[in-house]
This record gives C-alpha cells, sequence and structure tokens, in this order.
C-alpha cells in the first residue's frame, strides 16, 4: 500500500466515521445552549429534575453522525428516538406522571373550599391569550394552542399537548415552561403587588373544615367522571391522575403507592427529560420560533396570575366571606412554588396572616384547570 | 436577564445556521376517490388533527376529474392562506352541451358551517380572486352543500372558452379569525362550565359526606340540656372534693416552684444561634426536600 493510499484512507475514515469534520456552527451553538441548561439545573439549582435530563439530552444529541434520535438501516428507532417514540409520542409518559403526582397530591384543601376551582379556572386566561397573541406571529393555530398551555405551568400536560398538536415545537415549550415554572418566586410577586392593595394582601381567611378520609377517597371518583364526561378528550390525563390519587387515599396499596409517587415518577422523569431534549438538535431549534415561544411564555405566566387574581377579586364581589386575593396567583399550577409564593407574600403583608394551605386550594384547581384548557383545545382540533 | 441572553445568542447567529421554518407544515394534502360520478376528496384541514370528506358532484356536465392545487399557485396580497383551510380544488367537468351552457358544481362535507364560501380563482382576469354566490345548504346529518353555477365560458371558468368543457378552480372559504376568536371565547368559558360543574358536584358531596359524619357522631353524645351549654357547671363533679383557697394557693406555689426549676437559667436568645456549616446544610436540604416531590 503506497503512502496515498494510507492517506487516503486515513481522510476517508476520518470523513465517514468521526464527527469532526461535519461539526456545524448550529450544532456548537446547541451545545452551549445544552451547557447552560445543566448549569442552570445543577448550579443553580432551577428545577433539576427536568432540566438536567433535558439538557444533556439537547447536550448529547448536537453532535454530529450520532446514532440517537434516527432509525437504524431496518427501520427500527434508535436509543434516544426508542424512549421518543414509545414514550412522548406515544403518549405513554406524561399520563404516568401524572400518576405519580395523583399519588403524591392531597386534595383536602381543594375539597375543603371547592370555590376555588373557579380561581383555578381564572388563571387559564393566560393561554387563551397568547394562543391569539401567537397567531398573529404566523403560528398555525395548533402549534399557538401548544404553545398557548405554557401558560398552566403544568410540564406534562404541555408536553402532552404539544406532543398531540406540533410535535416539532416541543423543546422549545418544554424548556420554557419548566424555565418560568422555576421562576414563579420572581415572576408573580410585582404582579401580586401591584394588582392587590396592601388592605387586600391582609385580608385573613376562616380556618379550612377538616375533610375526612372518605371524602378524600371519593373525590377522584366523582372529580373523574365529571371531567371525562364533559371533556373526554382529557380522559388520558385526568384519569391517571385520579387513579393515583384514588390509591393514595384508599391506604390499601401503600407500596403501589410508594412505586408511583418515587421509582415510576424518576424512572418515566429521565426518559421524558432526555427524550425532549433530544428533539432539540440544532436543525430544529435555531429558528424565530422558539425565541417567540420564550417571549410569550413570560407574557403567558403573567396573564395567568392576572387572570387568577381578578377572578378572586370579582369572586369578593359576590362573597359575603371574602378571599385574599393573594391565593389567585396560586391557580398558576407551579405545584407548590405558586402556593409558597402566595404565602410569603401574605407574610410580608401581615405576619400573623398563614395563607399556604388556603393558596393550595386554588394551585390544584390549577392542574385540574390547565388539563381542561388542554383537553379544549385537543378538541377542538378533533 | 435570561430572556435577553437568549434573544442576544439567537442575534449573533449566522443565518446559514437558522433551520428552515417556513414550510406550510399544515398544507393539506387532499386524496381523491372516485364513486360513480361522484369525486370524493379526503383531507387533514388546516388546524384538525382527523381527516375530512368532501364531495364532489355536478349536474349539467360530467365530472372527469377533481385534483388539488398548491396555494403557492394562487397566492395574491388579498387573499390568506389561512382562511382556506381545506386546500383548494380544480375540477375538470366536459360534455357540456351546449358549449356556453350553465353547470351546478354542488361540493358538501360536514366540514363546512352555515358561513362557509366559496372562492373561485381564475388566473386570467385582472381580479383573479372571485366570491362565488354560492348557495349554502344545510342537508340532513349535519351535512353542509354549496352549490355554485359556473358557466362555460364565464368568468369561473379557467380555460376561458366556450368549448364544452369547464376548468373551475377555487376552495372554499372560512373567515380564520372568526373562528380563531370565536372558539377561543367557547373553550375558555368552557373551562369555567367544567370546573364549576366539578365545583357544584363536590359542595354537594361535600354537603352529604358532612351530614353522614355529623349523624354518626350524633347517636354517641349524650343530649345536653341548652343551659348546660351556655353557662359553666357551677357543682362540682360528685367524685370531686372542694379545694380550699388555701390549698389552691400552696398548690399553685408548688407548681410554679416545679416548673421554674425546670427551665433553663439562660435566657432565649433573640438572636439565630451561628450554626456551623454540617447543621446548615442539613436543615436546608430538609425544608428542600419537603417541596421536592411536589416537582413535576
Amino acid at each position: 500500500m503506497s503512502w496515498d493510499q494510507v492517506l487516503e484512507l486515513i481522510k476517508s475514515i476520518l470523513i465517514t466515521q468521526t464527527g469532526i469534520p461535519h461539526m456545524t456552527g448550529g450544532q456548537v451553538i446547541m451545545l452551549c445552549v445544552g451547557l447552560l441548561f445543566l448549569y442552570l439545573a445543577v448550579a443553580k439549582g432551577y428545577e433539576p429534575l427536568l432540566l438536567l435530563p433535558i439538557g444533556f439530552g439537547i447536550f448529547i444529541v448536537n453532535f454530529p453522525i450520532t446514532p440517537l434520535m434516527g432509525f437504524s438501516e431496518n427501520g427500527n428507532p434508535e436509543l434516544i428516538r426508542f424512549f421518543y417514540k414509545y414514550g412522548v409520542e406515544w403518549e405513554i409518559i406524561p399520563c404516568v406522571i401524572f400518576l405519580g403526582l395523583g399519588a403524591m397530591t392531597d386534595f383536602g384543601p381543594l375539597i375543603a373550599n371547592p370555590k376555588t376551582l373557579i380561581v383555578g379556572a381564572g388563571a387559564q386566561l393566560g393561554v387563551f391569550i397568547t394562543y391569539v397573541g401567537t397567531l398573529f406571529f404566523g403560528f398555525t393555530l395548533k402549534e399557538a394552542a401548544s404553545v398557548g398551555i405554557i401558560g398552566g405551568a403544568d410540564g406534562p400536560t404541555t408536553i402532552y399537548l404539544t406532543t398531540k398538536l406540533a410535535p416539532h415545537l416541543l423543546g422549545a415549550n418544554a424548556l420554557a415552561a419548566y424555565s418560568y415554572m422555576a421562576m414563579v418566586p420572581l415572576i408573580q410577586p410585582p404582579i401580586m403587588r401591584l394588582m392587590i392593595p396592601l388592605s387586600q394582601r391582609k385580608i385573613r381567611m376562616r380556618q379550612l373544615r377538616e375533610v375526612t378520609t372518605r371524602e378524600k377517597i371519593f373525590f377522584p371518583l366523582i372529580a373523574t367522571a365529571l371531567i371525562v364526561l364533559l371533556v373526554p378528550a382529557v380522559a388520558p390525563l385526568m384519569s391517571m391522575f385520579m387513579f393515583g390519587n384514588f390509591m393514595r387515599e384508599s391506604g390499601m396499596v401503600r407500596r403501589l403507592t410508594d412505586t408511583a409517587q418515587n421509582a415510576l415518577m424518576n424512572i418515566v422523569t429521565i426518559f421524558l427529560g432526555v427524550s425532549v431534549g433530544a428533539t432539540m438538535k440544532a436543525e430544529v431549534f435555531l429558528n424565530w420560533k422558539p425565541l417567540l415561544i420564550f417571549g410569550f411564555g413570560l407574557l403567558d405566566f403573567v396573564i395567568c396570575t392576572f387572570g387568577g387574581i381578578l377572578t378572586v377579586q370579582i369572586m369578593n364581589l359576590f362573597m359575603k366571606e371574602k378571599m385574599n386575593p393573594l391565593i389567585g396567583s396560586a391557580g398558576v399550577s407551579a405545584v407548590p412554588m405558586s402556593a409558597r409564593v402566595t404565602h410569603v407574600e401574605g407574610l410580608k403583608a401581615d405576619p400573623d396572616n398563614w395563607l399556604i394551605m388556603h393558596a393550595m386550594g386554588p394551585n390544584l384547581a390549577g392542574v385540574i384547570g390547565s388539563a381542561a384548557a388542554a383537553g379544549m383545545f385537543i378538541a377542538m382540533f378533533q | 436577564m435570561r430572556i435577553f441572553i437568549a434573544a442576544a445568542v439567537f442575534a449573533l447567529i449566522p443565518r446559514i445556521s437558522w433551520a428552515e421554518f417556513s414550510e406550510d407544515i399544515e398544507k393539506p394534502k387532499p386524496e381523491f376517490s372516485r364513486q360513480g360520478d361522484r369525486v370524493t376528496a379526503k383531507l387533514i384541514p388546516r388546524g384538525k388533527s382527523t381527516s375530512v370528506l368532501i364531495d364532489f358532484e355536478v349536474s349539467g356536465g360530467k365530472l372527469t376529474k377533481v385534483s388539488g392545487v398548491d396555494f403557492e399557485t394562487a397566492a395574491r396580497p388579498e387573499v390568506d392562506t389561512k382562511d382556506f383551510r381545506s386546500a383548494l380544488f380544480m375540477a375538470e367537468v366536459a360534455e357540456i352541451s351546449p358549449p356556453g351552457a350553465e353547470v351546478k358544481v354542488k361540493i358538501s362535507s360536514k366540514f363546512f358551517s352555515s358561513s362557509t364560501q366559496y372562492h373561485v380563482f381564475n388566473e386570467h382576469l385582472e381580479k383573479p380572486w372571485m366570491i362565488s354566490e354560492a348557495g349554502n345548504i344545510a342537508l340532513p346529518d349535519f351535512l353542509q352543500e354549496l352549490v355554485v353555477t359556473v358557466k362555460d365560458g364565464g368568468p369561473y371558468d379557467s380555460d376561458g372558452a366556450a368549448d364544452g368543457k369547464i376548468v373551475f378552480t377555487g376552495g372554499p372559504r372560512d373567515s380564520f379569525w372568526g373562528y380563531a376568536v370565536g372558539t377561543l371565547f367557547i373553550r375558555f368559558f368552557g373551562v369555567f362550565i367544567v370546573l364549576g360543574v366539578l365545583m357544584i358536584g363536590m359542595i354537594v358531596s361535600g354537603k352529604i359526606f358532612q351530614t353522614m359524619e355529623k349523624k354518626k357522631v350524633k347517636p354517641a353524645e349524650k343530649p345536653k340540656p341548652p343551659a348546660a351549654a351556655k353557662e359553666k357547671p357551677k357543682s362540682p363533679a360528685p367524685d370531686k372534693k372542694e379545694v380550699s383557697p388555701e390549698m389552691a394557693t400552696a398548690v399553685a406555689v408548688a407548681l410554679h416552684l416545679h416548673l421554674s426549676s425546670l427551665r433553663s437559667s439562660a435566657t432565649m436568645p433573640l438572636s439565630v444561634p451561628r450554626l456551623d456549616s454540617w447543621t446548615q446544610h442539613g436543615r436546608q436540604q430538609m425544608m428542600e426536600e419537603r417541596f421536592l416531590i411536589f416537582n413535576k
């Protein structure tokens, strides 16, 4: 073999079997984006359970000619495409996450004060306003709906709806949703102080009544029946949510509840994060739409907070026993972050006013409200 | 701050790196089938996830072919793609007798509404887009039929000649913004209705369960006379002896001395004691873990 042939062989190996010559500028940028989210998750602690796997998914998939998100020669999905296809595309993972969430959730504060369901509905205002707003910027109806649901501040619902309606926006929507959920303590307080005068922030609410175990057992059955009858499209999410809650409240299957809350949630969170991150390849992600999505996502959160507070203020016009409008912001279903924010703002106004349990009602109502809004969008396009 | 960083990153990206996102990803792609004189188009319109059927029939001629038309070829500033959710169609009608006669083209679908119009495109005219005066007829089973009268050689005939053949191009049109905003209000208030119904269900069930709990508790309680509920019992329990004031004073002093001896002599520090890093870390971790399980 001559030297020319050896050099030719080495060149061919470099070109066809290594990624170095195939690296593009876009991929370098996306690698930096992935590293940024890893930094936010690890160093800053922003939603690490999701941002870490998402960030790593972005990182690994933006190296050239990697057999991760494609299909093999015989048509089989490659590793992360496999997770994405059978977990996200088939809508299994978001529903299983809701199963785990239901197993963790105590609906007592909501059952004790069902009026807060209306607050959860009002906090979906941003979803629909953002939906209209994005249409002006050239988004299609389905894309607009998937961007609008970001304001529901519900990660699995956002992923579920986006996968159904606009899967090419999954990465951007999920990132925006989880990033802004982590920023709720920064986004909400200024709006709360602007909208609610100090006198209203000091309103004290009567202690919630005691909720019996029997009520908590029947609640998931009643809620499933009513919601699924009215919005059948949201049955996969809501039924899993209430199934998890029913397991928890029955008290008869602690092993299953424990698995749903812990091991199962952790497993699906890993696969979800990596799959979502892996959808953000440079050739898909680098365009004006993700930037707009981030902008609209922020606006969405702001308007949802506004909507929740406004709903309480309107309800107070008709109620003898006033609710503290601060709990309206907890209708943004970043559980329990926004309830905590409400509590902290309440303490600042009145150090003896403990709002955390009152805020959990609208917080949980927001989960149901955002799922209902998603169901409305799904039904709209059927 | 993060938004500004993201905006700066995107602004610095070279144009060649930007992904092609301008393609029309919701473009309907109709598939045609024929049953006798009727041609049916099956397509997924814009803003839907399921397919719809649109039937084409002609009276006064023979419908030879119906095909889809790319909107790009008919795009003009005065029309918006978004309004034509079911794509454009080109229907070819032959055997029109006599040449120059009129035919009725019937387009029907469950996807149409009472406000759907049929817009016709003829590229040979100065103003190529025209609103046809189609009759919109409601048929049973939620079917809506648009009937367009087309004259051979008339403005709706793209071949422009009264030759016994018609080439008729156009598509059904619904107002995009009317649909978007209308459905927005319906859906938004729909969320209120759903949660309102759930609220009523919970209030009713809550009252039922509270009543059941009260009924359970009531038989176990002794009935109290109304006066006893308001007044404190003046007479002591039969098995309790009266305590003299001196005895009561002695007992009180003894208790005070006993409890004082149990208290730390040091006063409660007003400031938070300095904790070592290990303790601080442990406390932080405990507080974080309380809410960590709720992170989704």
